[in-house]
């Protein structure tokens, strides 16, 4: 009678130890993510909901900075059009190079590393470095790029100091950045088995039909991420907009991040500020999971049976 | 009691990281600062003039740089400021900053108010209080390369010179097929800057209950200085700086490639230093307008939770003195005292900056009348910008800046 009852305790005790132990291993990222990621997060919530100034008092005003935003504010609609105009101009731009640098370096020429290091390089480079480079290339008065451009005849334009060209310059100098992605395509490209295109050559499919069968859907996974990825960061650019045009000429490029910078440390405004970062946050939710659902159409994942193979 | 437990693991962290010395017998004032290279090196000397008249007394002197704006409001967030710091925005801080009144009026004698041109004591006035004793200032000018001038076979400027005459002269002066040019316009000025020529023209940003912009910024007379501007560029009379280049006035003016240069204290030091043989006169006037320049006063102001008022107070106290405004040789002296004494009031290179402190009189910047200056500026300096890339159209941009400030006037 005393012994029964005590037999499942200790191994009780036990399994709530072990309960504990793998939550303390992962408590220092769990820590982190609280404290740093969704601390401020909510906290930044609970900021868009006041008058925030940096000194002086705070004024709860519920979702007046919200309504401000979309009613009263057209620097805001313009400053996210011309977000909306960059990722337009650099999401695509960077999947298609990144990719087609990617092929070429899988082709194994001679040389290959010196060039892979070579395209790799200038995403090591810190933001404040590569933007002083491009403001020599870009200059009007002395710029390296007009220089070779006088070459071939052609004029080039006021790159930085046009309304049309800066957000053209700024996409150019955020594309040097494509290294990474360059990589991701890379391994993937490595990683494809070499019998898919045995096979493809041994029955006779030209070398376009492979790229567009079986390389495009066996990359697909890294497209996707490098998509939504590519969408996060052009929503995010500030670093090179800020210190190579700082919004202009007159304002072409007033980015997003730069008006929730400026609000907050121009400004001093950080409920506005707070308001509409949780605004970007959205939009880029939104446009991943648009893209996450998007992607079941046409992302292939290895190992995976898809419906209309199950089906045939 | 449990405060001091609190700061153990700090105190010591910090003492490790200073290797130890000093271990907390120092009182530490902390002291921040936007400026850099040679100005920093005096404001560090002051400091350790202040640490020799104060024995346990530490200075840190933490120098902001071009993110002052950025760390200071950083800090104060973080409700850590700095005990004194360097101030000019006293519209968007002064909730932060401990007025100085009692205290000015406590050492009366010392301080000695009526060796301070006024001018330089009312920007850090709010409410009837003050909240910043002024350390240095600088008015605006314009230099003037004597070679090239008599090269063109150009008169010197003189006294009571208009834009006419400076525009006639810099159209002699321009050769843009030499890249040599006769005067420079900012394509992107700080608007704060910029407003003197509004004044001069009897224009300003906007009116001074800081309630109205239209019929204001963009009146004629504020479209007349834009426009002049831009035809300056049109004409090649002057070159346009920060169109998609980042070529600075002082740069050419330094090198021989601009005759003459709208500038301030700041640009001199750079300028004596490259050898050019320059002079400096004062700013030209709209026909027969007065004259008017900005003041660009820096002034030092004490964290309304500064650790020790007393301390920080003393610090100001010093650096407002005549002692430590004599070490200021990278701006101008703020006591007319000094001025005197210096025998700058007199010397032909300096006395155009103390003519210009004169003229200022009776000028009130926008961004002491509007706490929504900030944003409104923002759309003035597109107009300006606009006019000069467009090289005209100065009315519609105004208009333009005008009707999307609107919404701050509220």
């Amino acid at each position: 009678m005393a012994t029964a009852p005590a037999t499942p305790r200790p191994s009780r005790r036990k399994a709530r130890g072990a309960g504990i132990t793998p939550w303390l291993f992962i408590s220092p990222w769990i820590l982190g993510f609280l404290f740093f990621t969704l601390g401020p997060l909510v906290f930044s919530f609970v900021m868009s909901l006041h008058d925030w100034p940096i000194v002086g008092t705070r004024e709860f005003i519920g979702l007046e900075n919200y309504r401000t935003m979309l009613q009263d504010d057209p620097q805001f609609w313009k400053s996210l059009w011309i977000t909306v105009k960059f990722a337009g101009l650099f999401v695509p731009l960077n999947i298609v190079l990144s990719f087609l640098l990617a092929v070429l370096l899988n082709l194994n020429l001679r040389g290959t590393a010196i060039y892979r290091t070579a395209f790799y390089l200038p995403s090591v480079i810190s933001g404040v470095a590569l933007v002083t480079i491009w403001s020599w290339i870009y200059s009007n008065e002395y710029g390296l790029l007009n220089y070779l451009l006088s070459f071939v005849g052609i004029d080039g334009p006021n790159w930085l100091g046009d309304r049309t060209w800066g957000i053209v310059a700024i996409t150019v100098a955020s594309l040097w950045g494509l290294g990474g992605s360059m990589l991701i395509f890379l391994a993937g490209l490595q990683s494809i088995p070499k019998e898919l295109y045995e096979a493809a050559r041994v029955s006779g499919v030209p070398p376009w039909a492979q790229i567009i069968y079986i390389t495009l859907p066996m990359l697909s996974p890294m497209i996707l991420f490098t998509l939504i990825t590519s969408i996060i960061s052009a929503f995010q650019q500030l670093t090179i907009a800020l210190l190579l045009t700082d919004g202009g000429p007159v304002n072409s490029t007033y980015f997003f991040a730069m008006y929730i910078y400026k609000t907050a440390f121009r400004f001093h405004d950080m409920g506005y500020a707070a308001a509409m970062s949780w605004v970007m946050f959205l939009i880029i939710l939104i446009l991943s999971m648009l893209v996450m659902r998007w992607s079941a159409a046409w992302v292939y994942y290895e190992g995976q049976a898809r419906k209309d193979d199950a089906d045939a | 009691m449990k405060r001091r437990h609190l700061i153990i693991a700090p105190a010591i962290l910090t003492a490790v990281f200073w290797g130890g010395a000093g271990f907390a017998q120092d009182k530490v004032l902390r002291f921040a600062t936007w400026d850099s290279d040679e100005s920093l090196a005096i404001q560090e000397a002051i400091a350790r003039k202040f640490e020799e008249a104060n024995p346990g007394v530490k200075v840190q002197v933490e120098a902001y740089g071009d993110g002052y704006d950025d760390k200071l409001t950083a800090a104060m967030g973080a409700g850590d400021p700095p005990d004194v710091m360097y101030m000019w925005n006293y519209p968007s801080y002064y909730q932060a900053l401990m007025p100085m009144d009692d205290m000015i009026a406590r050492d009366g004698e010392a301080m000695n108010l009526a060796d301070i041109p006024p001018g330089l004591m009312n920007g850090a006035v709010i409410e009837g209080k003050t909240y910043a004793m002024p350390v240095g200032f600088t008015t605006h000018v314009i230099f003037y390369n004597k070679d090239l001038l008599a090269a063109a076979g150009v008169a010197e400027p003189a006294a009571g010179w208009t834009w006419a005459d400076l525009r006639a002269a810099a159209a002699k002066l321009s050769n843009p097929g030499e890249k040599t040019y006769g005067f420079a316009v900012d394509a992107k000025p700080d608007p704060f800057d910029f407003e003197q020529f509004f004044w001069s023209n009897g224009a300003q940003y906007i009116s001074d209950d800081g309630k109205t912009l239209d019929g204001v910024m963009n009146s004629p007379e504020a479209a007349e200085v834009l426009t002049m501007f831009a035809d300056m560029v049109k004409s090649g009379e002057a070159i346009a700086l920060n169109i998609g280049d980042e070529t600075s006035g002082s740069s050419l003016f330094k090198t021989g490639k601009l005759a003459m240069l709208e500038g301030a204290m700041w640009n001199k030091g750079g300028i004596d230093e490259s050898g050019v043989n320059y002079g400096v006169a004062v700013l030209p006037a709209f026909g027969d307008k007065p004259v008017k320049s900005t003041i660009n006063a820096s002034g030092i102001s004490i964290a309304k939770d500064a650790d020790d008022p007393e301390l920080a107070w003393e610090f100001v106290k010093f650096f407002s003195s005549p002692e430590a405004v004599a070490m200021r040789t990278n701006d101008l002296p703020i006591r007319n005292s000094v001025a005197e004494s210096s025998g700058k009031t007199t010397d032909p290179k300096f006395a155009p900056f103390f003519a210009m402190l004169a003229s200022g009189d009776g000028t009130t910047p926008a961004f002491l009348k509007n706490a929504e200056w900030g944003r409104i500026q923002e759309n003035l300096a597109v107009a300006i910008e606009g006019t000069m890339i467009d090289q005209g159209n100065a009315q519609a941009h105004l208009d333009e800046a005008v009707a999307a400030s609107a919404r701050f006037l509220k």
